[in-house]
């Protein structure tokens, strides 16, 4: 069974384009991660929270700026690897976590993830093994469905036994047993002992980042890292999830979300650092389920909103800003006084998926969304 | 007759306390336990012995977090038909006072920390605490005899999730598992969820001691208001608007709970000049102005009475103890138990224990989730555990370590967001049937087997019907027999 199974896993994975989805999870303040330049309203909404004028990172000639602890980023879109997308959300009304998450994951009202069937679609040979991880200890929504996809919290520890010794007769007879399985668990049990083989080969090689790069040491960070380094060993990856959690600010929003700033940016950088011209190959996506209110509440925090905002970052494909953001005037604004959702993630993501190799599958991969969509433009 | 059957079982169990607790005065604790243990647990192994899983086996593997060698017996002498034994063993369970469960107790001693009073809890250190609290938990799933009493207070603890990360949260949880979640497990869900909303550390970590309206002009924090809705009681499709959150924010606001630098730490008050005190419409029903401190109440119960919490409770009971995707008639059965009843727990869970597709569904449909099949290989291989550190590694690698899921929905009860976990469920099968997870965990191989009748008397014991020929050859060609049976696809579904 095993070597029927390693035989789907070509033997130099490189070629592979990686697509990175960070989640921030909790609704991540688009407003005081980008900030727009003279809007007097911002002010009036957010007379404790909103970033000074005189704080605000300029990026161009444009009338949006950085919070002040995010110079990494300003730096990448200034080299033109950067892009920032203002008002991005779904067609969510509830502002819910769970359900504006799950949709946003999801692509809509399907079962199963984006990212997941993206992975099954695309045009192209089949996925191996390690074609998409999760890097964490769930796995996410919008990996599910996925043909292959690993959860894995640390690419080191990654061997059945806990002293290292052989666990081989038991792997063929996971194989034998799981093989037999009627359920979901079996393509997953094919799936890890791939995986357990890929990665393993994987660790005895050198493992330190390039080109100066320095990972802070918590776990987002740590991620990146392990994401550059299985890029890095070309084995075929595809599609990589993980989370910055932690951005549900409804109190003390600025201590809370600082720290949350710094490494994503931080992280960011240095996983592009690391990486060189490798980059060609990868892009980053940053998504959140919705952006927050935009009058804060009365705990210098801010309360569930609609549009919130993306990033991505690519070698050479940013530099820009991408869609618009009205002036924050109330007559705009919508629900209890939320920023408007000017473009549907799935616009945004509609030239990254292709770039990657979608083709002709991205009906596939939002469904109901398209058919809306393209009724709509006919 | 049923109820004098139960009364039976009650004088049973009573008469083995007392014979207990007078043997204590007369010889030594250790050769009691000894005599007890012999007696409970060595001579009574008896595997299931059916191809296919029966009702006994099924009963065990959902009321408890799985057998251990001796259950099977335990229930099947309960009655002369399964149904029989079964309907026994359910109100056993349903009556966990009822049940001696002193050596389990004893054993949470030992977690003295968690039985301070809430102030003092500010004076462990946070990490202590937490380690405490989920040793506890673990030990107790583990050990108690009041199996159900324990499942049901791991289901509350996900349906009122607090992730201990969240501020004084890491003080405050141990204090709402014991107060909120184990004090009200099988009372009225009134009770419990008014129970929640005044817990020091629900008002933490859903923000509710920041709720407040002093001034025309200020927001109230909608955050618990939104929860309490979405998912404590009437769920997301529930019926409710955007409109009903703001309302029952308002009608939640000015309760708070002192932060830990001052004095009375942790203590739940009101403040009046934080309330809003006008008129409110919740659902259609109207709070008039100047309720107070009231309003708590009388919000509550317009959600507790709603139908769409019934619904709610009912799908995700029986979620827990049917199938992912429970019948339509299931729900609504459960769901009437629960309006005609106002919620009272017991009488719900006897409902859900008492449907057609409890009893005669598909069995062994339900993944265990990673803490469920960590428990379930303890209880099976009666470990013997004097440390749970790496227990609570393997947790964390596998994604439910008990109070740290970062969102308030709580871990997800179905099996497709765990199927991923594969790798350290074997991980952690290889490692305990080698003896390698700690110094301080051991599993006695020779002797599981001896008592079962080998490898295929165990097996039967850990998939509560006798294993395949084809499971029993793969077992012994892996040459680890214990290790394959527990990292095996039948072990880890319920």
């Amino acid at each position: 069974m095993i070597r029927e199974a390693t035989g789907i896993v070509s033997p130099e994975g490189g070629g592979a384009k990686t697509l990175v989805v960070i989640f921030l999870r909790g609704g991540a303040d688009g407003l005081t991660m980008v900030p727009p330049i003279g809007d007097r309203d911002y002010y009036a909404a957010r007379p404790t929270l909103a970033v000074k004028e005189s704080d605000i990172l300029a990026l161009g000639d444009t009338h949006y700026g950085l919070h002040p602890s995010m110079e990494a980023m300003q730096r990448l879109f200034h080299e033109g690897d950067l892009s920032i997308y203002p008002a991005v959300g779904s067609d969510d009304q509830t502002r819910s976590h769970f359900y504006a998450q799950d949709l946003m994951e999801h692509g809509g009202s399907e079962a199963g993830g984006w990212l997941g069937r993206f992975m099954r679609f695309r045009e192209g040979e089949s996925p191996g093994a390690l074609s998409a991880i999760a890097l964490g200890k769930v796995m996410p929504e919008v990996l599910r469905g996925a043909p292959a996809a690993a959860v894995i919290d640390s690419i080191n520890r990654f061997s059945l036994s806990q002293r290292g010794e052989p666990t081989s007769k038991i792997e063929t007879e996971l194989a034998e047993l799981y093989g037999r399985d009627q359920t979901l668990m079996r393509e997953v049990a094919k799936d890890t002992l791939q995986a357990i083989k890929r990665i393993q080969e994987l660790s005895k090689k050198d493992n330190q980042p390039n080109h100066g790069a320095q990972y802070a040491v918590d776990s987002f960070s740590q991620s990146l890292r392990q994401t550059a380094q299985l890029i890095r060993a070309q084995v075929g990856l595809e599609a990589v999830s993980l989370d910055l959690n932690g951005w549900d600010s409804h109190f003390a929003q600025d201590t809370l979300i600082t720290p949350l700033m710094v490494r994503l940016s931080e992280g960011l950088s240095n996983f592009r650092r690391d990486l060189g011209h490798l980059m060609e190959k990868v892009t980053v996506v940053v998504m959140t389920e919705f952006g927050r209110r935009v009058a804060e509440n009365s705990s210098f925090g801010t309360d569930h909103g609609r549009g919130g905002v993306m990033f991505a970052l690519s070698e050479g494909g940013g530099g820009r800003v991408i869609g618009d953001r009205p002036e924050l005037e109330s007559g705009i604004l919508v629900g209890p006084g939320d920023v408007p959702v000017q473009m549907d993630y799935r616009a945004a993501l509609k030239p990254i998926l292709s770039h990657h190799g979608a083709g002709e599958s991205f009906a596939k991969i939002f469904p109901s969304w398209s058919l809306k969509h393209s009724s709509q433009e006919s | 007759m049923e109820a004098g059957r139960l009364g039976d079982y009650s004088r049973r169990f009573f008469l083995r306390g007392t014979t207990a607790a007078s043997l204590l005065s007369a010889t030594s604790c250790r050769k009691i336990q000894n005599l007890l243990g012999l007696k409970e647990e060595h001579v009574l192994c008896l595997p299931p012995p059916n191809e296919e899983i029966d009702l006994i086996s099924h009963a065990i593997s959902r009321l408890s977090f799985g057998p251990t060698p001796s259950d099977y017996h335990h229930v099947k002498k309960l009655g002369v038909t399964h149904r029989e034994a079964v309907n026994a063993y359910i109100e056993e369970q349903l009556n966990p006072q009822g049940i001696d469960d002193h050596h389990a107790q004893r054993a949470m001693r030992r977690f003295e920390s968690l039985h301070a009073p809430l102030g003092e809890m500010y004076e462990y250190k946070e990490k202590h605490l937490l380690e405490q609290l989920t040793s506890a938990t673990l030990m107790g799933a583990v050990q108690s005899k009041r199996q159900l009493y324990e499942l049901m207070v791991h289901f509350w603890s996900d349906h009122f999730n607090i992730d201990v990360s969240k501020k004084d949260c890491k003080w405050l949880k141990a204090a709402d598992d014991r107060e909120v979640i184990r004090k009200h497990t099988f009372g009225n869900f009134l009770d419990l969820v008014s129970a929640s909303a005044l817990s020091p550390a629900m008002l933490w970590y859903l923000d509710g001691r920041q709720n407040r309206k002093r001034q025309p002009a200020d927001y109230p924090n909608e955050n618990y208001a939104r929860e309490l809705l979405e998912l404590h009681t009437l769920g997301l499709n529930g019926g409710y608007t955007q409109k009903d959150v703001m309302e029952v924010a308002r009608c939640l606001s000015g309760w708070t709970v002192r932060s830990k630098k001052r004095f009375f730490k942790g203590r739940v008050e009101f403040d009046p000049a934080s309330h809003d005190d006008g008129a409110k419409v919740v659902l259609g029903h109207q709070i008039s102005a100047g309720g107070g401190q009231k309003d708590l109440k009388d919000v509550l119960k317009i959600l507790c009475e709603h139908p769409s919490t019934a619904q709610h409770l009912a799908e995700k009971l029986c979620v827990r103890f049917i199938a992912d995707q429970p019948s339509a008639q299931s729900i609504k059965d459960v769901a009437e138990t629960f309006m005609a009843t106002s919620g009272d727990l017991t009488k719900v869970l006897r409902r859900v224990f008492s449907t057609e597709e409890f009893l005669t569904g598909p069995r062994g449909g339900k993944l265990k989730k990673p803490f469920e099949l960590i428990v379930s290989s303890l209880r099976a291989t009666r470990a013997e555990i004097s440390s749970t550190a790496n227990l609570i590694d393997y947790l964390v690698s596998l994604g439910h370590a008990p109070f740290q899921y970062p969102s308030p929905d709580g871990y997800p009860d179905v099996a497709a967001p765990w199927v991923g976990g594969l790798f350290w469920r074997w991980h952690f099968a290889i490692g305990l049937a080698r003896n390698q997870i700690h110094p301080k965990i051991r599993i006695r191989e020779a002797k599981l087997f001896q008592e079962a009748g080998g490898i295929a008397g165990f097996s039967a014991v850990l998939f509560g019907r006798k294993p395949t020929q084809e499971e029993l050859m793969s077992f012994h060609r892996s040459g680890e027999p214990l290790a394959m049976a527990i990292a095996s696809p039948a072990f880890q579904w319920r």
